[in-house]
């Protein structure tokens, strides 16, 4: 008699034990499945609201990303190392051949500078304001399959500003969009939502960088009559004051059926270091003309 | 200790590896953790734990804040209640129900992603990503194991 009382108490109990679980799990998913789903409701009508929290969390996280990211960057250097010197022999020989043809453009620069300097002062010319580098080590390689950014080890703290354009020794990679104390976030040239104006070197004709999510970005809005061949340099254009002009981008691929696609100058898979560049007009945001035409009618 | 693990590998996910051109083909390490813990340890692992790893997620991914959370939440609920199923067998059945949910967990953070942005993402790189963490999930799944064993006694 003792024996079955104490197996149906020991049954009861672990039922309600288990329907407890049970419940206590379906209120837990249905709380935090109701939030997730109000966040995902609350980034899309308001993703400033957000904005803040996105800035807070990465610079918290950034000193550990960056403790996991040096070994990996040593790696990378030692690899690049080894590349180099596999290839020491063949660099060495392009590198006469080409400092022989510069050494020829020397010449001909030295001799267009003083001529330009000449023009300038007869013209009374005003210079294009000087250009100024932050350095940053790339910490994480974030996005996935979506989005396409970095994230760097510099911040407020070492001057950099929402909007500064991207750069590898080679060309132009993104642009600031999100910064914190001590990281910011830099949105690729390949991400769906970049677009940058820029400018054919050779033929002068502008249009839009515009990401796609591939490794050959797009120009959008290129005149019909495109004088633009293949292997043509393309340009940051400057207009609109978010990026200083004349920042190499990438060389044209051949017209497929009137779109335009460009091979970036930087080799985007393999960016471990990049130069933030800190051009002299104030703001860099896309209002920046607006406040440039507010600042000059408060001269007025 | 598996919320902990499953920080690591959501950070680990997005560091530079010394392999060009993995960024946008990394497989998702934070579901690969929240797969593993929801079916071996549910008990440290709850609800909320797999909420705040998709919020992290969502953040150093630059996602649409809640659909990693959301996706993740909903993940572990089904993980659950289907657990028995993915562990009770051998490995090759956890590898197949692995296969199944992270299938099945990229076609909807495809569909949402494309939805909230109202823009369709590219197919090919998540083609490719689910795929690579199909394949690649013995190696996390084998350190996991190793990591339950040595720091925390079986339930």
């Amino acid at each position: 008699m003792l024996t079955r009382r104490s197996t149906f108490s020991g049954w009861s109990s672990a039922v309600a034990t288990l329907s407890w679980r049970g419940v206590s799990h379906r209120f837990s998913f249905l709380f935090f499945g109701g939030l997730a789903f109000s966040l995902l409701i609350l980034s899309h009508a308001q993703p400033e609201a957000i904005g803040a929290l996105r800035v807070h969390v990465i610079d918290t996280v950034a000193p550990v990303l960056d403790a996991i990211a040096r070994p990996m960057t040593a790696v990378e250097n030692v690899m690049g190392s080894l590349r180099d010197t596999v290839s020491l022999r063949a660099d060495n020989q392009k590198l006469r051949d080409e400092n022989t043809h510069l050494v020829e453009w020397q010449n001909a620069v030295v001799n267009l500078e003083k001529e330009n300097r000449e023009l300038r002062g007869l013209l009374n010319y005003k210079a294009e304001p000087g250009l100024s580098y932050i350095s940053a080590r790339v910490i994480a390689d974030t996005g996935g399959a979506y989005t396409r950014g970095l994230i760097v080890t510099a911040g407020k703290t070492d001057g950099v500003r929402e909007g500064m354009a991207a750069m590898t020794g080679e060309g132009l990679i993104g642009r600031v969009v999100e910064v914190g104390d001590w990281s910011s976030r830099i949105l690729l040239i390949t991400d769906l939502n970049s677009r940058i104006p820029v400018t054919v070197a050779e033929s002068g004709d502008r249009a839009i960088l515009a990401g796609d999510g591939s490794t050959t970005p797009r120009l959008m809005f290129m005149p019909r009559d495109a004088a633009s061949g293949e292997g043509a340099h393309v340009v940051t254009s400057g207009h609109g004051g978010i990026f200083p002009p004349n920042l190499p981008v990438g060389t044209l691929q051949a017209n497929d059926h009137g779109v335009y696609a460009i091979t970036p100058a930087a080799d985007l898979g393999r960016v471990t270091y990049v130069r933030l560049v800190d051009f002299d007009l104030k703001g860099g945001t896309f209002n920046s003309i607006e406040s440039k035409m507010r600042a000059e009618s408060k001269k007025k | 200790m598996p919320s902990v693990v499953a920080v690591m590998m959501t950070l680990l996910s997005v560091i530079v590896w010394p392999l060009p051109y993995l960024g946008p083909v990394m497989p998702p390490l934070a579901f690969i953790a929240l797969y593993y813990w929801s079916t071996h340890r549910p008990d440290l692992f709850p609800a909320g734990v797999a909420f705040a790893i998709g919020i992290l997620n969502d953040i150093i991914n630059d996602f649409p804040l809640g659909v990693s959370a959301f996706l993740f939440v909903l993940a572990h609920q089904i993980i659950w209640q289907q657990r028995r199923f993915f562990t009770g067998h051998s490995f090759f059945m956890l590898w197949s129900g692995f296969a199944l949910a992270a299938g099945a967990m990229m076609i909807c953070q495809w569909v949402l992603i494309s939805l909230v942005q109202w823009q369709a993402s590219p197919v090919l790189p998540v083609l490719i990503q689910t795929v690579l963490a199909i394949l690649f999930f013995p190696l996390p799944c084998w350190v996991l194991i190793r990591l339950q064993r040595n720091l925390l006694s079986t339930p």
